[in-house]
C-alpha cells in the first residue's frame, strides 16, 4: 500500500505525491470510498497548510474533527464554518462539536447565538 | 503452587511438567552461571511455566529484557537469548553480541527459539556475521499452555489477524503441532468435529503428522473422547458483545493478560490501613492472579455479573460466622482445631476483601448511564429489532420509557435509515474509537451486512472524526468479514438466531439454567454449536452450518486394539474444544457450566490460540502507521 508509506514522509509536498498514486491505485481497483476519502484528506492536508501559514496555528495532521474543534476553540469561526460545508459534516455532528469546543473555553455570548 | 492445574477432570499438570522438564534440560546444557535475555513478550507465557525460583535452581542469575545497543553488564559465564524467531529480534541480537565481543570478556553464548528455530533467523544471524558465535541454537516447543485446570491457550496474540487477514497459516500449524503434543500425553483423539476452514487446515495437518508417526503409537488410555476444532470467524458476534459474567467484565474494564490483572490501587489502599498500619499509599497499580486456586473466584468468576453481590454477601456471612465460633470453643481440643484453620479462614477474608473491592469497582462502572446505553444498543441488534427503518424512533422511545435523559442529539432527524443514533452520538463526542468499531461491526454482522449508504456514512464519519490513517483499519475489518456492504438482501442471522435459540427472552442471572446468562440474554453462537454437537448432534441443525462460513466435517482417529475406553455407566465424556483465532471469557463460562450440567453428560476442557475480548481482538486488527510530523 502506498498509503503506508506516505505517513513515513515528512515532507507535505512528498506525502501529497504518495497519496496521490493511491488514489490512482484505488480508481485502478475501482474502490470509489477509498479513493475519494483519500482526496478529501489531500484536501485537507492543502487546507491545513494554508491556515498554518495564515495563522500560526499547529493543525497539519490532526483530524478534520480536532481540525474544527482547534479553530473553534481559536475563534476562527468562519474558517471553521467553511470547512463544515466543504466536507459536508453532518449537521448532528457538528452540533455536538461546537457545543463542546464552545462550553470548554465557556464563551457563553458565541453559545447564545445560535 | 500449581496444585489448581492437577485438580480438573483432566490432569493439565503433566503438560506443565512436561514443558518444564524440556526447559530444565535445556538449562542443564550451557554450564555454569547464566543470564536469560528475554523477548519481552515471552515472559508472561514463561510466568505461567515456570516461576523464577526454578530458573535459579539452574544458576540463572540475571534476567534482562532484549533491547538494542550494549548488554548490561553480568558477571556470568553464559547468556541466553529467548526469542520468537521474528528478523527483526536477529538484528538486535547481533548488535548485543557484536558489542560484548568488543569487550573481550569471554562468555558463551546460546539462542532458544520459542516456539520453533527458524531457518531465515539463522541465514540473518550469519549475514550479521554473528552465527558462528552461539554454541547451542536450540528450539523450545511451547504451544498449548496450561492456564488452568481446563483451560489451554497458546496466548498468541496475532493468531486471528494471520490466518483470516493475512492468510497466514503458521499459527495453525503450531495449532496442529500443539495437539499432538497433547495427544501424546493424553492419548489419541478417536473423533474429531471441526467447522471453518482453518479448523479444517488443522485437522488435516494433524491427519498428515500422524501417519507419518505411524510407527510410534502410544499406548495411553485416551483421555479426551472426543475433540471440536471452532473457527472464529463462524461466530464473529459473541466476541463483540460486552461480557457480562465477573471475569467477563474484569476483562473488558481492566484487562487479563497471562492470568493477572492490574487494578488502580485506590480502593485497595484503605483494607491495607487495616491490617499493617503506617504504609504509604501504594501508587502503583496492584497486580493480582486469577485462577481457580483461589477458592472464592473459582466459585464467583462465571457468575452473571449481577449475581456476583449475593454470592459475595453469603460468602462473607459464612466466614464472620466461622469467627464466630471461637466463642463456642470450649475445650483445648476445640480451640486447637479453631487455631488449625485459622490461616484458611484469613485467607479466605481477604481474598473476599479482595473480590467485594473489584466488585465495587466494576459496579461503578455497570451502573453508569453509558454502559446501560452500549448495552441497550447491543442487545438491539442482536435481538434484531432496531435494525430497519424504525430504529431511530424507537430507541428514541425507549429512552423516554427509561426515564433517560434524551440530549439535544435526539432530536435532530435522520437523513439516512439504519444508522444508528447512538453510535452517530458516540462518534460525534470522539468517544474511543475501538468502542465504535465494536458497535459498528455488531450492526453489520447482525445485518448481514450494511446498506452501501450506510456504510460509507459510518466509514466517512469514522475517517473524519479519527483521522484519515484508519482507512486501513477498517479496510482490514472489511476483509475479515467484520464491516462490509450488504450484497443480498436476504439475512441469514434471523434464521440462524432462532433455530439456535441465540436469544432467550428470560434469562435467569442468578440461578442460571441456560448459557444465555453469561451475555444476559444473548448465547454465544460458537458454544451452542458445542452444545448442540453433544446432544443431539449435528446432523438436526445441517441448515444452519451451510450458513456458516467453512466447511463441517468429521473425522476418526484408529486407536490401537484394546485402547478402546469401556464407559462406565454414568460416565461423562471429555470434549476437548479449541478456539481458533481466540476465545472470551464469557464462552469459558458458559461452557464451564454446560460441564456442570446435571444431565449434560460431557465435560469440556478448553484450548485457544488467545484469551480475547472484542476490545483487544479489534486492537489486534488494526493499523496505524506512525504518522511522522510533518
Amino acid at each position: 500500500f502506498y498509503v503506508r508509506a506516505s505517513y513515513k514522509e515528512s515532507k507535505l509536498e512528498a506525502r501529497l505525491s504518495l497519496l496521490q498514486s493511491a488514489v490512482d491505485e484505488y480508481n485502478k481497483a475501482k474502490n470509489e470510498f477509498a479513493a475519494k476519502a483519500t482526496e478529501e484528506e489531500m484536501k485537507l492536508l492543502r487546507f491545513q497548510r494554508r491556515l498554518d501559514e495564515e495563522k500560526g496555528e499547529a493543525l497539519l495532521g490532526l483530524s478534520l474533527h480536532d481540525t474544527l474543534h482547534a479553530l473553534l476553540s481559536a475563534n476562527y469561526h468562519k474558517q471553521a464554518e467553511q470547512l463544515y460545508r466543504d466536507f459536508r459534516v453532518p449537521d448532528k455532528r457538528y452540533w455536538w462539536l461546537k457545543l463542546t469546543a464552545l462550553a470548554e473555553k465557556e464563551d457563553w455570548d458565541e453559545l447564545e447565538k445560535f | 503452587m500449581s496444585a489448581h492445574l492437577s485438580y480438573g477432570r483432566v490432569n493439565l499438570n503433566i503438560l506443565r511438567e512436561a514443558a518444564r522438564k524440556d526447559l530444565r534440560e535445556f538449562l542443564d546444557k550451557c554450564a555454569g552461571s547464566k543470564a536469560i535475555v528475554w523477548d519481552e513478550y515471552l515472559t508472561g507465557p514463561f510466568g505461567l511455566i515456570a516461576q523464577y525460583s526454578l530458573l535459579k535452581e539452574h544458576e540463572v542469575e540475571k534476567m534482562f529484557t532484549l533491547k538494542g545497543g550494549r548488554l548490561p553488564t553480568a558477571d556470568v559465564k553464559n547468556i541466553i537469548f529467548f526469542v520468537r524467531p521474528k528478523l527483526e529480534l536477529m538484528d538486535i541480537i547481533a548488535e548485543n553480541v557484536i558489542s560484548a565481543d568488543k569487550m573481550h570478556s569471554p562468555r558463551d553464548f546460546h539462542i532458544l527459539f520459542v516456539p520453533r528455530r527458524s531457518m531465515l533467523c539463522e541465514q540473518r544471524l550469519k549475514e550479521q556475521g554473528v552465527l558462528g558465535s552461539f554454541i547451542n541454537i536450540d528450539e523450545y516447543i511451547l504451544d498449548l499452555i496450561p492456564y488452568d485446570s481446563d483451560l489451554l491457550s497458546m496466548e498468541s496474540e496475532g493468531a486471528f489477524r494471520e490466518c483470516y487477514l493475512e492468510s497466514d497459516q503458521t499459527s495453525l500449524y503450531h495449532t496442529a503441532k500443539g495437539l499432538m503434543t497433547l495427544q501424546a500425553l493424553y492419548g489419541t483423539i478417536p473423533q474429531i468435529f471441526g467447522k471453518g476452514e482453518c479448523a479444517r487446515h488443522v485437522a488435516n495437518m494433524m491427519l498428515r503428522m500422524k501417519r507419518e508417526f505411524a510407527g510410534s503409537q502410544t499406548q495411553i488410555l485416551p483421555v479426551f473422547d472426543s475433540l471440536l476444532l471452532l473457527d472464529r470467524n463462524i461466530d464473529l458476534l459473541t466476541p463483540l458483545a460486552t461480557q457480562l459474567t465477573y471475569e467477563g467484565l474484569i476483562d473488558e474494564v481492566y484487562g487479563i493478560t497471562n492470568g493477572y490483572v492490574k487494578l488502580p490501587p485506590e480502593k485497595f489502599a484503605a483494607q491495607k490501613k487495616q491490617g499493617e498500619a503506617g504504609k504509604d499509599l501504594p501508587t502503583e497499580p496492584k497486580k493480582m492472579q486469577l485462577n481457580s486456586a483461589e477458592e472464592l473466584y473459582a466459585e464467583i468468576r462465571d457468575k452473571n455479573f449481577n449475581g456476583v453481590g449475593a454470592a459475595l454477601s453469603k460468602k462473607a456471612k459464612i466466614i464472620s460466622a466461622a469467627f464466630e465460633e471461637r466463642h463456642n470453643a470450649k475445650t483445648v481440643g476445640e480451640i486447637k482445631q479453631f487455631v488449625s484453620q485459622l490461616p484458611h479462614m484469613q485467607a479466605a477474608r481477604s481474598s473476599l476483601a479482595n473480590h467485594t473491592s473489584i466488585a465495587e469497582l466494576i459496579k461503578d462502572i455497570t451502573t453508569s448511564e453509558a454502559f446501560f446505553d452500549n448495552l441497550t444498543v447491543e442487545q438491539e441488534f442482536m435481538t434484531g429489532v432496531d435494525t430497519d427503518k424504525v430504529g431511530d424512533t424507537r430507541s428514541y422511545l425507549h429512552y423516554i420509557k427509561l426515564g433517560h435523559n434524551i440530549d439535544s442529539s435526539c432530536v435532530f432527524a435522520h437523513v439516512i435509515p439504519q444508522v444508528n443514533a447512538y453510535i452517530e452520538d458516540c462518534i460525534a463526542q470522539r468517544d474511543p474509537l475501538i468502542k465504535i468499531l465494536r458497535l459498528v461491526s455488531m450492526q453489520s454482522v447482525c445485518n448481514n451486512g450494511l446498506k452501501q449508504k450506510v456504510f460509507d456514512y459510518y466509514r466517512r464519519e469514522i475517517l473524519q472524526t479519527y483521522g484519515y490513517e484508519h482507512m486501513l483499519t477498517l479496510n482490514n475489518l472489511e476483509k475479515t468479514g467484520l464491516l462490509k456492504p450488504q450484497t443480498s438482501t436476504r439475512n441469514n442471522y434471523p434464521t440462524i438466531r432462532k433455530t439456535l435459540k441465540l436469544w432467550m427472552e428470560d434469562a435467569n442471572e442468578q440461578n442460571p439454567n441456560d448459557i444465555s446468562y453469561v451475555y444476559s440474554g444473548y448465547a454465544p453462537l460458537s458454544i451452542r454449536l458445542a452444545q448442540v454437537l453433544a446432544r443431539p448432534g449435528w446432523r438436526s441443525i445441517e441448515e444452519v452450518l451451510k450458513m456458516l462460513p467453512g466447511p463441517h466435517f468429521e473425522e476418526r482417529q484408529q486407536l490401537p486394539a484394546g485402547l478402546h475406553k469401556k464407559r462406565q455407566q454414568g460416565e461423562n465424556r471429555t470434549t476437548l474444544v479449541f478456539f481458533l483465532g481466540g476465545v472470551t471469557y464469557a464462552e469459558i463460562a458458559a461452557l464451564r457450566f454446560l460441564s456442570q450440567m446435571e444431565d449434560g453428560g460431557t465435560e469440556y476442557i478448553i484450548a485457544t490460540t488467545k484469551l480475547i475480548n472484542g476490545t483487544s481482538w479489534i486492537k489486534s486488527l488494526m493499523d496505524r502507521p506512525e504518522a511522522q510530523t510533518l
